[in-house]
């Protein structure tokens, strides 16, 4: 898809990250591969399971891909439904790395 | 389905809703400061409130709103529940009743009562207590709802992070639970992470996420659904409540809940489980803290919520939790067990009811004619008849508890007549009931309330005594009426023990005499002048009130007993009360009764009316005017009524020497012996009611039929007796009609 970018990508998550947006966000990071990428979880207020599916393919394919994919200041809320549905956060954040 | 059959089913459920509200409130009414009851209580007005919007009842929605905001100040400890305050919240449970009723049937409610009662509730909101000695606890403080001005209700918001604040300690049983939503799950808007998060409220979870499934990125489809979850869970909460988290998503999902014998071993879950900390996630989770700032949207999506709910109720499939029977002295009930319920029309248990009669009687039938066929009684069909008949009676003995219900909520209704009354006279009266999960048949139940609130508002107006006068007894100022029931030799025993005065009995006597009943120099034992006050048109109040004395007395309150196979008796000791005690058959289905031949025809007396059976002999019998004639039976006479020529069975008396007596109780306390020709025996049998398959017969109450085919009539005793003292066998005078 799309143009892939040479450097870091960063990529703000929108506040509500439910079944509407998941297509959205698939979108976004489909067009943001090939290069590193900096996600900003600061401002998710809500986060729905199809999101979250999103973002782990993403950091999946990241990986695959030798590139870094790093979730900065995931927010409380990021954080809690991540440990609900027994998502270790490291999964994603530490990625950064 | 349509609109009215869910309608008729969140009427239903608010009559549950306001049983609990009210035992809930009686709780709290007597000491009980458990954070479980008062959320009950809460959740109760809360879910009629739901239930309410949806069908834009808004008189009640109204109410509700009011009466949940200040349940709310008491769950956040901000309203100490006192007295005083369940006073007010007894009364508002009252017109809560009062507004579902108008709302079913129509027509109004006492809107100045309501509207006092809006204010007294808001002003409890607000730290004010409803008379000036009461201390206040805490003040309410700014938190509390703001008030709503006169002109009607203000939407007032209110979140339910109250019921959050114990999640249940990890200790209970432990589950295992698998959780694959189907991609249909995500589109009819469900979101797996609520289902979690509702999950974790029942108890301690872990959870290990499945994302074998997940594809590549650029395979996914971002709307699928893909993860799937292994959760444990350590709860007291029953499997059924595990599943009710996925009510809505049960169709739409792989759920496999099971009980683990021991800790879930870590290797049973794909990944490691992430400990979970709930708090505060609500906030953050979901729409409810947006919602929480518009308390209206909250409604109406509980609303629709709601209607789903009821939708599912209504196809019959509803497991609900139900409040497991508790021991009959049930001060420990605190914690009930789940059980699980369904609703079924009473017309089908009917049908099913008079099914099992009808096998009965056919067992009955079959077994009569193999006894005329094998006078041994030792062939292998007899031997199989005899498994038959105990299998016929226990599915008669299973089918009979299906209609058994407890007393529970005629007992309530009481409590409500107490308050009421009480208020009306100015006394202060406690209603204790005991035994209120005693079963009993619902006709049973559907029958006794009505006899029952004329005894309580008696018990009210003229057994408890005014404060003063108690004082002056050296008594409490605060009188207490007990209401129990309990099982007695398969009949059920309800008394009404009040520790007023205890019966007049010079005041009783000097009455009955100004009324004609006994004559002035009578000489009675205490005891039969306690049983004057069922004497027809008695009654002792000083002043006819609203309440009793009405010209009603005690004397329908016996016959409506006596109308259900019943009996009823009055003990009572002066300054210390009185006790009325009815023993009621547990069911109006079956009836144990004598069979006795009257001039060639087959009768059942009713064992309950029956006192003794004799054998008259000559010297006994004794002619009085024309046609009358006496029994001596110890000493004392009896009218002697031959039950043949009352019912115009024959033209001319038979004679007594060659029959036997029955000796019965009448509804005038008198006995009378019924004179029949011969006992053939006694025998349950099942009543099949004569109005509804041919017509009224005057003197008799129903019919049965006999395991030789016949039919047999049931005699209607009362009927008799009264036909005996010269009245007609008029219908007036039948059981049925008086029943």
């Amino acid at each position: 898809m799309a143009a892939k970018k040479a450097g870091p990508g960063s990529l703000k998550l929108s506040s509500v990250l439910d079944l509407n947006e998941a297509s959205a966000l698939h979108a976004k990071l489909l067009s943001m591969r090939g290069s590193d990428i900096v996600i900003d979880a600061s401002g998710v207020e809500r986060l729905g399971v199809q999101c979250v599916q999103v973002l782990v393919a993403g950091a999946n394919a990241w990986d695959d891909d030798k590139k870094s994919f790093a979730v900065q200041k995931p927010s409380d809320a990021f954080v809690k439904t991540m440990q609900l549905i027994g998502l270790d956060t490291q999964n994603l954040v530490a990625k950064e790395i | 389905m349509d609109m009215n059959e869910i309608k008729e089913i969140f009427f239903q459920e608010c009559e549950e809703q306001l049983a609990e509200l009210e035992s809930g409130l009686l709780k709290l009414n007597d000491g009980d400061r458990d954070p479980e009851t008062v959320n009950a209580v809460f959740r109760a007005v809360h879910s009629i409130k739901g239930g309410a919007g949806a069908f834009g009842l808004d008189d009640l929605v109204g109410f509700a709103h009011v009466f949940e905001t200040t349940l709310d100040c008491v769950r956040s400890n901000k309203l100490e529940p006192n007295q005083d305050v369940l006073k007010v919240m007894l009364k508002s449970a009252d017109v809560l009743a009062d507004l579902v009723t108008a709302s079913r049937d129509g027509g109004g409610v006492d809107e100045a009562r309501s509207r006092g009662l809006v204010k007294e509730l808001e002003a409890l909101a607000h730290g004010e207590m409803p008379s000036a000695h009461a201390e206040v606890a805490k003040p309410a403080k700014a938190e509390a709802p703001k008030p709503s001005d006169d002109s009607g209700f203000q939407p007032i918001p209110f979140t339910f992070d109250g019921f959050d604040d114990d999640v249940p300690a990890a200790k209970g049983s432990v589950y295992e639970i698998g959780f694959k939503p189907r991609h249909d799950l995500y589109a009819k808007g469900n979101e797996a992470a609520l289902l979690l998060r509702d999950l974790s409220k029942l108890g301690e979870m872990s959870v290990g996420c499945d994302m074998e499934q997940l594809p590549t990125l650029d395979k996914l489809d971002p709307e699928a659904s893909y993860f799937s979850w292994k959760i444990s869970l350590t709860t007291e909460k029953t499997e059924a409540d595990i599943r009710s988290v996925f009510e809505f998503a049960e169709w739409d999902c792989d759920l496999d809940v099971k009980l683990a014998a021991a800790k879930p071993s870590d290797e049973e879950l794909p990944m490691v489980p992430v400990p979970f900390d709930l708090s505060s996630l609500d906030d953050e989770l979901g729409s409810d803290t947006k919602a929480a700032d518009e308390a209206a949207a909250v409604v109406a999506t509980e609303a629709a919520a709601n209607v789903s709910k009821m939708a599912a109720a209504a196809a019959r499939v509803e497991k609900k939790e139900a409040a497991a029977p508790a021991p009959a002295p049930a001060q420990a009930a605190a914690t009930a067990a789940a059980g699980q319920t369904i609703r079924v029309d009473l017309d089908r248990v009917d049908r099913l009811i008079n099914l099992v009669g009808e096998l009965v009687i056919n067992q009955a039938m079959l077994s009569q004619s193999v006894i005329e066929n094998d006078a041994s009684g030792t062939s292998a069909v007899n031997m199989g008849l005899e498994e038959l008949q105990q299998l016929t009676r226990e599915i008669q003995d299973s089918v009979m508890a299906i209609r058994a219900q407890p007393v529970k909520p005629v007992f309530q209704r009481m409590s409500r007549i107490v308050r009421e009354v009480a208020d009306m006279v100015g006394k202060q009266i406690r209603l204790v009931t005991e035994g209120e999960n005693t079963e009993v048949d619902k006709t049973v139940i559907d029958k006794i309330a009505e006899p029952l609130t004329h005894m309580i508002r008696n018990a009210v107006d003229h057994g408890i005594e005014s404060p003063e006068k108690r004082e002056a007894a050296g008594k409490d100022p605060e009188g207490t009426i007990k209401l129990s029931a309990k099982h007695r030799s398969g009949r059920i025993l309800i008394e009404l023990i009040d520790d007023g005065g205890g019966i007049n009995r010079e005041r009783v006597k000097q009455k009955a005499i100004d009324n004609d009943l006994i004559s002035p120099d009578a000489n009675l034992s205490d005891e039969e002048i306690d049983n004057l006050i069922f004497a027809p048109g008695f009654s002792t109040a000083d002043t006819i009130s609203d309440i009793s004395g009405r010209g009603v007395g005690m004397d329908v309150v016996k016959r409506s007993i006596q109308a259900l196979g019943g009996r009823i008796s009055i003990s009572s000791r002066p300054g210390l009360g009185s006790t009325f005690t009815m023993s009621l058959p547990l069911t109006l289905a079956v009836l144990d009764g004598m069979v006795v031949t009257v001039a060639g025809q087959t009768l059942v007396v009713p064992l309950t009316a029956i006192v003794e059976t004799l054998q008259p002999e000559a010297s006994a019998i004794h002619s009085f005017g024309a046609t009358q004639r006496l029994i001596s039976i110890r000493n004392s006479f009896c009218p002697l009524v031959d039950v043949g020529r009352i019912l115009n069975f024959r033209a001319t008396q038979a004679n007594p020497v060659e029959g036997v007596a029955l000796l019965v109780e009448s509804e005038g306390g008198g006995q009378r012996a019924l004179m029949v020709d011969a006992i053939q025996g006694q025998r349950q049998v099942v009543i099949k009611s004569l109005e509804a398959n041919y017509t009224h017969v005057p003197g008799i109450a129903a019919a049965t039929i006999l395991g030789d085919g016949r039919v047999a009539l049931i005699l209607d005793v009362d009927a008799v007796v009264a036909a005996s003292r010269g009245q007609s066998l008029s219908p007036e005078m039948s059981l049925a009609a008086t029943g």
